[in-house]
């Protein structure tokens, strides 16, 4: 695992105190059976889960707000401590990046809100009914995007750094805490939580394709599924709003030739129509299975990383209860692919 | 350039406004610095506080310090672009995407099939092909529009036509007793027209029934996928590849075209629409 700290309890509290006067510094708080990142300060500081399967809010908010004027000047802001995000949202940030960051086009706004923020990622100890990241090659715990890793483990939480930001952190909260290397025995616990998880997600999901074959499958599929499992949609664009990587967006125009980025889904009607009233998703079934032909078949062959990261917050989310895995797999049984 | 704000327009004064039919003006801007862009590359025109749609200008792409884009009335944004006047601040955002690749046309018969206001980029085109004839062997302008009145660029067409290389034929779906020239839709006039289709490309740009049935029609003739290039009209909004709502399948068409190869896209989804 690399080298490990280890940070008691009772430490652990100060260094919230403290990280809450220097930085916004959001977490996990659950409230009313749901859990979801709040700007942490004293009063809640005791309040924020660890470790538990994942903030309603995905992590892409912080980064491309649902509204931002993208004409007026960058501030100066205090920078962002995000503590509580798991591996499938971290992992999302790769096609955002590649979208944002690296194409011939940098969104300035993105770019400054990823570098002003540290990002401290969690292991997942538990999973959620619809989980399903080591479907598609992700484990349940974070290996990448990470500035700082969190495990908390009885009375003492463990941190690893991912990046230089991180141990610049870990140095920074070497001031306010004793913290020691951590022992063997605490290590050997997590990799064997870890590998418990991992076997659990596995064989939860053993009838769910993987990500590419999900792909061929969509791209081998006839209407009638489409219309099928789109019965039920009202194209609220509630799992594209929810999900990781879905950063469509309209731009608003105010006076003096001011911009707003808003966040858009294809799955509400009018999304690609053009003046003359032509409209490519004008029919539901068509607009629906969109969204799956976009995750699965086109953006991967248009980019590195892959488009659907297994948090399953688009089933959870769905009014109309339309189950994406059920679909995939209702797919693959017709298929045996 | 990199961390040039991408979303900001430059500005760029409204010099004239010229009106090519009962439907269709162009407006003549003036960027507060030249700009330049390759035929048949795009731009996002704003309407301060109003709106932003995306055009392909219609002027030469030799000319820096004016552009020239031809708009027709069919929405929101279009119709409030139709009550400016001169002195108007507008806002450009571009070039973007990939324009006619000239490269691949060079020494070879140029088969330009026009409808409406799809003769907008074709005329750029046009433009651009004058001040390279020598390199080209023939160009064969094949327009078509509704009637005679909205039949755009009368006086443009009528120093094409004494050009030498190039050859123009119109047709109107309904003609009234001015009208001299052919009747019928625009994909008759390829009934017309003589080509060496071996040695020819196809460039066509329209309505999308029109580019559907003008491209059945160039295949019908013996023209292969690989000769037929078409210009897209997607819903391009960012022009940057982000927004998404100009994607056909696996295209961001503000990238990836909006000038294509008809062997590139005919397998994606609705491309008519």
């Amino acid at each position: 695992m690399g080298k490990i700290s280890s940070i008691s309890a009772t430490d652990w509290q100060t260094v919230l105190l403290n990280l809450a006067r220097s930085y916004s510094f959001y977490a996990p708080v659950s409230f009313n059976g749901s859990m979801d990142y709040e700007l942490i300060d004293e009063d809640n500081a005791g309040e924020i889960v660890y470790n538990h399967p994942k903030p309603s809010t995905p992590l892409k908010t912080f980064f491309l707000p649902v509204k931002e004027n993208v004409t007026a000047d960058l501030k100066e802001q205090k920078p962002a401590l995000i503590m509580g995000a798991p591996s499938c949202d971290l992992a999302a940030l790769d096609i955002l990046d590649e979208m944002y960051l690296n194409r011939d086009y940098t969104d300035i706004y993105y770019k400054n809100r990823r570098k002003n923020s540290i990002l401290i990622g969690y292991d997942c100890q538990s999973m959620l009914e619809n989980c399903h990241c080591t479907s598609y090659g992700i484990n349940p715990f974070p290996e990448k995007n990470f500035d700082l890793l969190l495990i908390k483990l009885d009375d003492n939480l463990l941190l690893q750094s991912g990046s230089a930001k991180g141990t610049a952190m870990l140095k920074e909260l070497e001031n306010h805490a004793r913290i020691t290397e951590a022992e063997e025995n605490d290590i050997k616990r997590i990799e064997e939580k870890r590998a418990d998880l991992r076997e659990v997600l596995t064989q939860k999901n053993n009838k769910l394709p993987g990500y590419d074959s999900s792909g061929r499958l969509i791209k081998a599929s006839d209407d009638n599924i489409w219309k099928s499992y789109a019965s039920t949609c009202v194209s609220c664009g509630a799992c594209a709003t929810i999900c990781p990587t879905c950063t469509c967006f309209l731009l608003i125009d105010r006076p003096d030739f001011e911009k707003i980025r808003q966040l858009d889904a294809c799955q509400y009607p009018g999304f690609e129509r053009v003046a003359g009233d032509e409209d490519p998703l004008e029919e539901l079934p068509v607009r629906f299975k969109n969204r799956y032909q976009c995750k699965y078949v086109w953006k991967p062959l248009k980019f590195k990383s892959i488009a659907c990261t297994g948090c399953g917050r688009c089933i959870e989310t769905c009014i109309g209860k339309i189950n994406k895995n059920e679909l995939l797999r209702e797919l693959a049984s017709e298929n045996k692919v | 350039m990199k961390d040039d704000n991408i979303y900001k327009p430059l500005r760029a004064k409204l010099v004239e406004v010229i009106e090519e039919s009962p439907t269709i003006k162009s407006f003549v801007l003036e960027p507060e610095r030249e700009f330049s862009f390759a035929t048949g590359q795009f731009v996002e025109l704003t309407l301060n506080g109003i709106g932003e749609a995306p055009f392909t200008p219609s002027s030469s792409p030799l000319v820096k310090d004016k552009m020239e884009i031809t708009i027709m009335k069919a929405g929101y944004v279009t119709e409030k672009i139709h009550k400016l006047n001169p002195g108007e601040i507008m806002g450009i955002r571009g070039p973007y995407g990939r324009g006619y690749p000239l490269e691949e046309f060079y020494g070879k018969e140029i088969m330009v099939l026009g409808g409406g206001c799809g003769f907008a980029p074709l005329r750029s085109l046009l433009y651009n092909l004058e001040a390279e004839k020598d390199r080209v062997k023939k160009v064969t302008f094949c327009y078509g529009s509704k009637n005679p009145a909205e039949c755009i660029y009368k006086p443009y067409i009528d120093n094409l036509r004494k050009m030498d290389k190039f050859e123009v034929y119109r047709t109107v779906d309904e003609a009234d007793e001015s009208w001299a020239e052919e009747v019928g839709v625009a994909t008759v006039l390829l009934d017309k027209v003589e080509v060496n289709i071996d040695d020819s490309v196809a460039v066509v740009c329209g309505p999308p029934i029109m580019m559907k049935f003008g491209v059945m029609k160039l295949l019908e003739m013996g023209y292969t996928d690989k000769q037929i290039y078409l210009s897209m009209e997607k819903n391009m909004s960012c022009g940057l590849g982000k927004c998404g709502h100009c994607m056909m399948g696996e295209y961001f068409v503000c990238m990836d075209g909006p000038v294509f190869r008809y062997d590139e896209i005919k397998d994606q989804p609705n491309i008519w629409k």
